[in-house]
């Protein structure tokens, strides 16, 4: 599938900041054999007095910006085509559940996706008895990793409530999954939780979600959201796999990944610290297109 | 100990002696196997017992005297209030021989060179973890596993440039490794505290045995970090936490010993990856920072989000190269508690040696077979966090301590075990060696651990030649956090020959090292403008208080228009008059105090304990003062104490930059407060007495009577308090103080365009050089109040953001 994607976010702020520094992971990834970045801008307005450009721990691609002068507003643009691949459907080669903590055991390295970074506890996904024994409940014979990951994020769609207006970004996980509603972040944050607590590996994925309209309508104009969903380790022979518990589906062609990481603070879509004090809005508008070959 | 043969009155060491009961199965530094005592230590011993009674708490006395005079304390954690503590120092320092230190330096260099070797590869290419001598699970899940700085080489091309040991002398005499400190090591400023404070106690002894001096170990680690630095221009700073961390004191004390800035993460920019720190002349290249900070607060932007201490960007300039961090940031990974579990093999992998000096053993409960043999032996380990990087003696988290719970657990120490084994680690209880401290007069054995320092020279490592103890209250090993009521000791390497005497300043051989030239961080300098301000704010509002209190008293409680007049002005002040003293004098000097303590590295001991003392009387007025005489008399207490104060600043201080900012907030503070009162006390339908009450709140009634041969009329009392160039409670007399300090700050250079804050002093200074008397009214002086309030703002904007 060929996509065109449009993304603008402006921030609004109270009071002048006189200095600010931000991380921004925007544009969509080039990820050989899952997705490539046909082409891709980031512009920002004003323009930032510092650009620094990096790749992450995980692999993603980070901008680190300044801006030394008064301002109030910042506005990022992202205007990107991409090819993301058909996945072939796969067998389940994952091993079975008891069995997956010796083969994380055995696995000798720190690399970015080893599976030992995604076991523990990470800063907006702490391990809870309540999403353990969520899990456990679930899962209730020794079935296989593959199979675990989908009836979890299958449980939670089932059981969570898709609501826009309970959360925020800044709620806390366990706050949502108590009262079982809350977005995208929410419920991958959750799944997360709910997979490590019986020892699977998990990260979080932020993307892009192609929406298609209801029948008889037009898509409209910068309706599309960025999105989230969870990536999880299968064992050593299968890997990883992402499965999005909002939409109860392993991803496919129409999801667009920007970047992956332990949860959420690790792939923000732009975390900024600045100099100043009041409030700050933000608006955003998304389009992901796709063109007919 | 009991000596054989004599009476214990008839010898004065056995008397001294008489309470110290060794334990069995446990060394002792004083006592020997045999029961004799240790050669090292018998002149201390012998020149002690010859003293008197009086004599040893005089001594003492002595001690304690100079660590208050100093102002060293520690700040507990835990308390309501966080509360600065008095140093708990023991007055007997520890004796090691010299040919054991030696044996003890060799081994702990050999330590810091393994760590550093560990480091690297942790923050490179992991071959440990690929070679199977350190579990991934123990990189991967370590909080101080630093992601960002995965891959980032030092700059200086080594990780660690300053490190301590805590060790202690196990049951069988050796010595043994029980804490590796490299993030960022406290203890070192304390250990010359200690010193000095010892040496009080036993000046003329210390003279005459050969102790190792210390000043030669700060005088090469300070020398090794400014041939860190870039070039001549960039700096060497100290990053701190600030005043609530529990070890403020020492990182202002070794920033003045060292002669280095104290900066708190606000004070420090990034620049196109360049480290600055914000000054009153603009921002300047620091490329050395010795941190005091532990590293997940040291950038928001990509580290802890949530820290207000550090500064964002930092790691950025990090991965530029342009500064070198002591220690790198991420080193802290190596006090992880279960690492030590593997050292001992990474040290024959890596060196081919055994460790010379073991460390504690450890085992993971990660590993199955280690997991087990915790369980089995429960009752003689200390069970715990394992990425724990506090002491051994902290006992934070929970733990279970020779097979019990230190919290109330409804578990089996083996279910808890199976449930968290990745994160749970397995230490052999130790029973430390024993060393003599006070108890009153005499000498009684305590448990003791030392805190060995070591810095990286270009000739490798360097081990100070002693360090600080830490002594427990009680003969029981595990009571030494000094949190929970241990003493700290002086420690003292004893040669048999005499040593060199060493100072900072070095001797006089090959290039000289120039101070490096002074610049005041806008923080820094924010603080001092609002210590004077604050302070001069306090002595104001308690002139007018006492003023309200004496004519209270005089007329008998009852309101007089004057009376009804002042209590409305003080009112608009935020100052009630109707109770004792009221809160906002209270706050103000709290407030005085506060930015005192940021301030503290720049700022004279005895003006801090002159503050102090000012807060405690002014906290017990509060409860007792009652309105009238009481309140006046105890205004007037207050009133000496603020000018003790002043006068120990302003008299001592050094006249650079930062006494220039603390005298302008001073002579800024004394404007407004002489221009709103006269602005209220001039006005023709202020009451009786109103001119006579502004004199007196201005201290000049009897400069008014030498000065004037009338009666004070509006006239005279404006001449006095406004015009007057030579009475130093004239607000032309502040407004000329004011921009002669201007002048002198950086940017004011004469042969250049003024800078809109000398236009503004300008401008305020010509228009009331122009008035009379009877031209200053209420109107000029009320616009005069705003330009002095705007002259605040561009101060604020030139130089202290």
């Amino acid at each position: 599938m060929l996509y065109d994607i449009k993304l603008k976010i402006t921030y609004k702020y109270d009071n002048d900041a006189d200095v600010s520094r931000h991380i921004v992971r925007l544009v969509p990834a080039d990820l050989p054999g899952e997705q490539r970045l046909v082409a891709g801008t980031l512009t920002i307005r004003p323009k930032p007095d510092e650009w620094i450009n990096r790749v992450d721990f995980f692999g993603n691609k980070n901008v680190e910006l300044a801006f030394l002068n008064l301002h109030r507003e910042i506005t990022f643009s992202v205007q990107a085509r991409i090819e993301r691949m058909d996945i072939i459907s796969f067998l389940d080669m994952s091993p079975r559940l008891s069995n997956l903590a010796s083969e994380i055991a055995g696995y000798q390295g720190v690399g970015s996706w080893a599976p030992h970074h995604f076991v523990g506890p990470s800063l907006r996904v702490p391990i809870d008895k309540s999403t353990t024994e969520y899990a456990r409940n679930i899962i209730k014979d020794d079935t296989s990793v593959l199979d675990a990951i989908k009836a979890i994020g299958s449980a939670l769609y089932r059981d969570m409530r898709y609501d826009p207006e309970a959360t925020t970004v800044e709620t806390p996980m366990l706050e949502a999954f108590k009262c079982r509603h809350g977005v995208c972040q929410d419920f991958s944050h959750i799944m997360i939780a709910c997979l490590r607590g019986i020892g699977i590996p998990a990260g979080y994925v932020s993307g892009f979600l192609r929406t298609i309209p209801p029948p008889g309508k037009t898509r409209l104009e910068g309706a599309d959201a960025m999105h989230a969903w969870v990536r999880a380790w299968c064992g050593s022979n299968m890997g990883w796999i992402e499965f999005d518990p909002t939409n109860d589906m392993l991803t496919g062609t129409d999801h667009v990944v920007i970047a992956r990481g332990r949860d959420y603070s690790d792939v923000a879509p732009i975390k900024g610290v600045m100099r100043t004090h009041g409030e700050h809005t933000s608006k955003q508008a998304v389009d992901v297109i796709p063109i007919k070959q | 100990m009991s000596q054989q043969g004599k009476k214990a009155v008839d010898d004065p060491v056995a008397l001294l002696l008489e309470d110290y009961k060794t334990m069995k199965d446990v060394p002792d530094e004083l006592i020997g196997p045999e029961g004799n005592i240790r050669p090292v230590w018998s002149s201390l011993i012998a020149a002690l017992s010859k003293m008197s009674h009086e004599e040893i708490t005089l001594r003492k006395a002595r001690g304690d005297q100079y660590l208050r005079d100093a102002g060293v304390f520690y700040r507990q954690y835990g308390t309501q209030d966080a509360a600065e503590r008095d140093w708990p120092l023991s007055h007997m320092p520890v004796l090691i021989d010299e040919e054991e230190w030696n044996k003890i330096s060799a081994g702990l260099s050999q330590r810091a060179e393994l760590l550093e070797q560990v480091v690297a590869d942790i923050y490179g290419d992991n071959q440990l973890v690929a070679k199977g001598h350190l579990p991934a699970s123990l990189v991967a899940n370590n909080p101080e596993w630093l992601r960002p700085l995965v891959g980032v080489k030092p700059h200086s091309d080594h990780f660690l440039h300053f490190v301590a040991f805590d060790i202690g002398r196990g049951p069988n005499g050796e010595w043994w490794v029980i804490g590796d400190r490299t993030q960022a090591p406290s203890g070192a400023g304390f250990a010359l505290e200690n010193r000095i404070a010892t040496t009080r106690v036993y000046a003329d002894h210390y003279a005459r045995s050969n102790v190792f001096r210390l000043a030669g170990f700060f005088r090469t680690f300070r020398d090794a970090l400014l041939a860190l630095r870039e070039n001549d221009d960039s700096r060497v700073g100290i990053l701190t936490p600030g005043p609530m961390n529990d070890t403020y004191f020492e990182h202002a004390y070794i920033a003045r010993y060292l002669g280095f800035m104290l900066l708190e993460g606000e004070d420090l920019a990034v620049r196109n990856g360049q480290l600055m720190v914000r000054t009153v002349a603009g921002l300047r290249p620091v490329s050395v920072l010795w941190r005091r900070l532990d590293a997940i607060w040291a950038d928001p932007l990509e580290l802890d989000e949530s820290s207000r201490l550090g500064t964002a960007g930092l790691l950025g300039a990090v991965r530029s190269g342009n500064v070198t961090m002591v220690n790198a940031l991420g080193t802290g990974i190596l006090e992880t508690r279960a690492l030590m579990a593997f050292l001992p093999r990474i040290c024959k992998a890596l060196t081919g040696q055994p460790l010379a000096i073991p460390n504690i053993a450890t085992w993971w409960c990660g590993q199955p077979k280690e997991r087990q043999y915790v369980k089995e032996n429960a009752q003689r380990m200390t069970i715990g966090n394992a990425f724990a990087t506090r002491p051994l003696f902290d006992l934070d988290d929970v733990s279970a301590v020779a097979g019990t719970f230190n919290r109330d657990i409804k578990q089996t120490i083996e279910s808890w075990i199976d449930h968290g084994a990745d994160h749970l680690v397995g230490q052999e209880a130790v029973t430390l060696s024993t060393t003599p401290a006070f108890d009153g007069d005499k000498l009684v054995p305590r448990p003791m651990n030392l805190r060995v320092f070591l810095a990286r020279t270009a000739d490798g490592w360097q081990v100070m030649p002693g360090g600080f103890a830490r002594i427990g209250p009680s003969s029981d090993s595990a009571a030494l956090a000094l949190q929970r009521g241990g003493s700290v000791a002086d420690v003292w390497v004893v040669s048999k020959n005499p040593v060199p005497t060493e100072t900072m300043l070095g001797a006089a051989k090959g290039p000289f090292t120039r101070q490096q030239p002074g610049v005041l961080p806008s923080r820094s300098a924010d603080n001092l403008f609002w210590l004077g301000r604050y302070v001069e704010r306090a002595e104001h509002t308690i002139r007018l208080l006492r003023a309200y209190h004496i004519r209270l008293a005089e007329s008998g409680s009852e309101l007089t228009p004057l009376l009804e007049y002042l209590g409305e002005f003080l009112e608009s002040m935020d100052t009630e008059v109707a109770e004792g003293l009221p809160n906002s004098v209270i706050n103000t000097l709290a407030s005085a105090s506060n930015a005192a303590g940021h301030v503290r590295d720049r700022f004279s001991v005895d003006g801090w304990l002159a503050l102090d003392d000012l807060s405690k009387t002014v906290r017990g007025m509060s409860k007792t003062a009652t309105p009238g005489d009481d309140m006046a008399r105890a205004m007037s207490v207050l009133l000496r104490k603020l000018s003790g104060f002043s006068g120990l600043v302003h008299e001592n201080m050094y006249r650079f930059t930062s006494w220039r900012f603390l005298s302008i907030g001073r002579s800024l503070e004394r404007a407004m407060s002489l221009t709103n009162l006269l602005s209220a006390f001039t006005d023709a339908t202020a009451p009786d007495g109103s001119l006579d009450m502004a004199i007196e709140v201005a201290d000049s009634s009897m400069t008014h009577r030498r000065r004037y041969a009338v009666a004070t009329n509006r006239d005279t009392v404006v001449d006095l308090l406004a015009l007057d160039p030579l009475n130093p409670r004239a607000i032309f007399y502040q407004l000329n103080d004011i921009s002669g300090h201007i002048n002198f700050l950086p940017g004011a250079d004469q042969n250049r365009q003024l800078t809109p804050l000398q236009r503004t002093i300008l401008q305020a200074h010509t228009s009331l050089e122009l008035h009379t008397p009877s031209s200053l009214d209420i109107t000029a002086l009320n616009s005069l109040s705003g330009e002095l309030a705007s002259l605040s703002d561009h101060l604020s904007a030139a130089y202290l953001r």
